[in-house]
């Protein structure tokens, strides 16, 4: 999962904040909280400008005058990068490690639509076997959504990159993996995903629940027919 | 003094307490001339990821009007397996399953770095958590479909076992009955008329049916995806100049009746989408012509607001209901006009609900809000919690005034209970009905010992927090908070009082106390008395001769506090008029229920700046800090404002962070959106985000709350070049500094 930060829709309220993906909102870790100190006031009453921030220190590199730079009138440009410390103590970190649309990562390939819903098909197949026929009509229906959407080209990447790596996992018997990932598509991509997922969760939930001797079942057949290539991920 | 810092600091990471004085005055004459009570803000389900809870029950006090339960201050005969309890010095006989303790084979209650404990209780089946969806229809078609899709994901985020149920309004008011066969069925209620409680149970039959309106997650799932999917804009056409006819009053009414009926003092959370004000039935907030604006302040106090007393009442009514029935009430309002949160504030406020302000549901603010609320803890837990009561013992020399927060009183009176109110009083008892790790209330003490009374034996003066409540994996469950704190005699010990003064709980807790007034008095007199609390703190610890200001020192213990309080005298929490009445109940819901460090954050905002001359350091909250090549980070709480300073925009339009040799200048532009980046994951609600510049019409947000020690009207006479000027006739730190000091010292105050 290398999304880490979703781009802005187009239309965004106003000072809407960023858009950040659930597996970003996930990984919150120890919170470091450092944007809590204040300075400290000014020690003497009456003197505003005593104050502990450096208010007149000049710019350590010399402001030189770029010729290359698109010249704005008076305005000097910006200190220069210069071999050294870093002046600032948070080190960047590029924001926009946004979707990666078919032109970034070469060495994966496209998910193939047709492994992915054969892999789910056949998890209801089974089901079929212990589950009532209303439910898995449902899920079947929307599964057949998934995959007209799909072939029409309306779902993007991410997805369907994800939605591999879902049925990789049921496929393997990794039911909360599975499980986080359906999550992550329903606050990730919501609007694509929508109409079809929540067959798709049932799915999951149906398949962990059967008895074991029916999972086996499916697991035997899932290993035999498949290349050991896409098991790999 | 550092050691108080690190007391402070330690109590309040193992017991999420911060008291206003370390050290108790041991008179009550000594504890008014203190000025601040003997007060504290209290975090009942501090995250404590290195406490594991027990699994058995707590012991008590036997004794009937106590029933203090086991702590470490108790005295312990492990011979004769008798306690002796630190409240009412009853002797109590350990239970059987204690015959095994000894010196060396403690149990955990007993051990002094477990004065905060959490115990598991078994109390019947365990009940599964409720979630009653109320939702507006008189939506645009964009926000309409954003709301559905936002629901249709909260459905994923549910646990599977949960009870989910539908309420739909706009003229009529719709009860969704969920069942996994075809066909949809609903009950429709007219919009116009209130309904009894029973009047809902019997139009909607038996209790049996009840339930297909209430149904779990795991069941229902895939047709309440599709139920939402359908749901349509409310079909009653609205005319020309007209506002959508909303009859939020009655849909609340049926979802409060239905959960009263169905499942009393279980968790449940109502939660509110509207877009809108109720404009029809009772509870309407104003009518449907679009002519006649929504009350504003001004209305407010010409006594022009023709619903408000009507519509508070009968939310107020509606909400106790819930409160009494362990029920929370969310609101979640996007729209750009008011939707009525003045009015209808009380069902969150009473109930520990949450109110989440946008400006539509189609904006990332309340759709990252809104998953926030199904965030989870390290353990993979909600963090919400349901049915709190909370239950406050104290040693008899303290009685307790009573609590500001989101809680009702469960009027539990007796011996520990002062006749003095401060806040919701007259009881040792609140209810929380939904809470979770950041829930904060500030709890206010009277100390009754008579003047000249001696200290009493010990010397300390002890508290204990009882918080029973049902856990989001629905465990019932017992946190046990017990803390002592030394008594002092204030005629020869003033010192010491003095240095264990915590000024940011002390600011805290008289916020709150401003707050709680502002609710019932004029503004003016909240502010009045305020500034009076103020300088009787400085008159009694400052050192000065007498009328000369210029000799005013105030210790280190209390020197940020009156800065506090100039920053809260001017905050949206006491000055209105800046702000919508819905934009003031808004701000001040969440002021009245967050830890320490987000309450002061609100109260002084913090303010980093980053140029190329250093590392990023906080800044004086001040006009001076504006400066052209800096970048300024000001965080409200509520806004993240980034504020390019004149020479940095215009750097930033001229592009040079595109350029390679510039790369540091990108990296500049880069640093304060990376350590707003964790404010801006983790915080509840989702603050606005602001990104502007010197001369941007938003660089106002900063404006108006640095100090502003420049003005049009001093900038000449203190004779300043740097710093921005600020146009406004507010008075300044600098002279408010100066008014105190001379009111303070003198002799004629």
């Amino acid at each position: 999962e290398k999304d880490k930060y979703i781009a802005p829709s187009a239309e965004r309220g106003w000072n809407d904040p960023p858009q950040f993906s659930y597996n970003l909102q996930n990984a919150r870790g120890q919170q470091k909280g450092h944007l809590t100190r204040r300075a400290a006031p000014p020690t003497s009453s009456g003197n505003t400008s005593t104050t502990t921030v450096n208010l007149k220190t000049p710019p350590t590199i010399p402001l030189s005058s770029n010729p290359l730079a698109p010249p704005p009138c008076s305005l000097a440009p910006p200190p220069r990068l210069q071999a050294g410390p870093p002046t600032t103590t948070t080190p960047p970190v590029q924001p926009g490690s946004q979707e990666e649309e078919g032109g970034g990562d070469q060495t994966q390939c496209e998910p193939d639509v047709e492994v992915v819903l054969s892999s789910l098909n056949r998890a209801l197949a089974t089901c079929r076997q212990s589950v009532k026929d209303q439910v898995c009509n449902d899920v079947e229906k929307r599964l057949l959504l998934l995959d007209d959407s799909w072939r029409a080209g309306k779902l993007s990447l991410p997805v369907r990159r994800r939605m591999e790596a879902l049925s990789l996992e049921l496929r393997a018997g990794h039911w909360d993996s599975a499980n986080e990932i359906h999550r992550s598509l329903m606050v990730d991509h919501v609007t694509e995903v929508s109409q079809w997922m929540v067959g798709v969760k049932r799915l999951i939930a149906e398949t962990r629940n059967l008895n074991p001797e029916l999972l086996e079942q499916l697991q035997d057949t899932s290993v035999t027919d498949q290349d050991s290539d896409l098991l790999q991920g | 003094m550092s050691t108080y810092q690190e007391f402070i600091q330690q109590n309040e990471d193992r017991d999420g307490v911060r008291f206003s004085w370390n050290l108790w005055p041991s008179s009550r004459l000594e504890a008014t001339r203190l000025v601040v009570p003997v007060s504290c803000l209290f975090t009942p389900l501090k995250e404590r990821p290195d406490l594991p809870p027990v699994q058995y029950e707590p012991v008590l006090c036997s004794r009937a009007n106590c029933k203090a339960v086991l702590n470490p201050l108790c005295q312990v005969d492990f011979r004769a397996k008798i306690w002796a309890c630190n409240f009412c010095f009853q002797r109590n006989p350990f239970p059987p399953s204690y015959a095994g303790i000894s010196e060396a084979n403690q149990p955990a209650e007993l051990m002094p770095q477990f004065s905060t404990i959490e115990y598991i209780v078994q109390r019947g089946t365990p009940a599964p958590l409720i979630f009653l969806y109320v939702v507006d229809t008189c939506l645009e078609e964009e926000d309409l479909q954003a709301l559905k899709e936002s629901l249709q994901m909260s459905l994923s985020l549910l646990p599977p076992n949960a009870l989910v149920g539908l309420i739909t309004f706009g003229r009529m008011v719709q009860v969704h009955e969920l069942s996994c066969e075809g066909i949809a069925k609903s009950y429709v209620f007219r919009g116009t008329k209130d309904l009894s409680a029973k009047q809902i149970q019997v139009q909607t039959l038996d209790a049996s049916a009840f339930c297909r309106f209430l149904q779990p997650v795991h069941r229902v799932d895939m047709n309440l995806t599709d139920l939402l999917g359908e749901l349509q804009r409310d079909p009653w056409p609205v005319p020309q100049g007209k506002r959508p006819l909303r009859s939020t009053g009655v849909a609340l009414s049926v979802a409060v009746g239905l959960l009263e009926g169905t499942f009393p003092n279980t968790g449940a959370r109502v939660m509110l989408f509207i877009g809108g004000p109720p404009t029809q039935g009772p509870g309407m907030v104003v009518g449907d012509e679009l002519k006649t604006p929504i009350r504003s302040w001004h209305d407010i106090q010409k006594d022009n607001a023709r619903h408000l007393k009507k519509a508070t009442k009968y939310y107020e009514a509606l909400a106790n209901r819930s409160a009494v029935n362990g029920h929370s009430i969310d609101i979640y309002a996007c729209a750009l006009d008011q939707t009525g949160l003045l009015e209808m504030k009380c069902l969150s406020n009473l109930t520990g609900g949450h109110i989440v302000m946008g400006d539509s549901f189609n904006t990332s603010l309340f759709k990252q809000t809104f998953q926030r609320v199904f965030s989870k803890d390290y353990n993979g837990d909600f963090r919400m919690a349901f049915g709190g009561v909370l239950e406050v013992k104290t040693s008899r020399e303290l009685k307790v005034c009573g609590a500001i927060g989101p809680c009702v009183s469960l009027n539990a009176k007796g011996s520990s209970v002062s006749e003095n109110e401060m806040g919701v009083g007259g009881t040792s008892q609140w209810k929380v009905c939904s809470l979770n790790p950041s829930t904060t209330l500030g709890l206010y003490f009277e100390v009754v010992n008579q003047h000249n009374a001696p200290v009493p034996q010990g010397g300390r003066g002890a508290v204990q927090f009882v918080t029973q409540y049902q856990h989001s994996n629905t465990q019932r469950r017992i946190r046990v908070t017990t803390i002592a704190r030394n008594w002092a005699d204030a005629q020869s010990q003033i010192q010491h009082i003095e240095s264990s003064f915590d000024q940011e709980a002390a600011a805290v807790l008289m916020a709150r106390l401003g707050v709680f007034r502002a609710e019932s008095e004029e503004g003016p007199d909240v502010l009045r008395w305020l500034d009076r609390q103020l300088i009787r703190l400085c008159q009694k610890f400052g050192q000065f001769n007498k009328d000369d200001p210029t000799s005013f020192k105030l210790s280190e213990s209390l020197s940020l506090y009156p800065q506090f309080m100039f920053h809260m005298r001017r905050s949206p929490f006491l000055q209105v008029f800046n702000n919508s009445p819905d934009e003031s109940s808004y701000y001040r819901h969440h002021f009245v229920r967050q830890d320490l460090t987000q309450s002061l954050i609100m109260i002084q905002p913090i303010l980093y700046s980053y140029s190329f001359y250093g590392p990023p350091e906080p800044v004086l909250l001040d006009s001076s800090s504006i400066l052209p090549d800096r970048i300024l980070l000001m965080d409200t709480f509520f806004q993240l404002v980034i504020f390019h300073g004149e020479t940095i925009a215009q750097w930033r339009k001229a592009g040079y962070q595109e350029m390679a040799e510039y790369e540091n200048f990108k990296q500049l532009l880069q640093a304060p959106l990376d350590d707003a980046q964790e404010i801006l994951q983790t915080r509840f609600p989702m603050p606005r985000y602001v990104d502007t510049e010197h001369g941007g019409s938003q660089a106002r947000f900063l404006l108006s709350k640095v100090n502003p020690s420049q003005t049009h009207n001093n900038l000449y006479a203190w004779g300043q070049e740097t710093g921005a000027p600020i146009l406004t006739d507010d008075v300044s730190l600098q002279v408010f500094m100066d008014h105190l000091k001379k009111l303070a010292v003198s002799s004629s105050a």
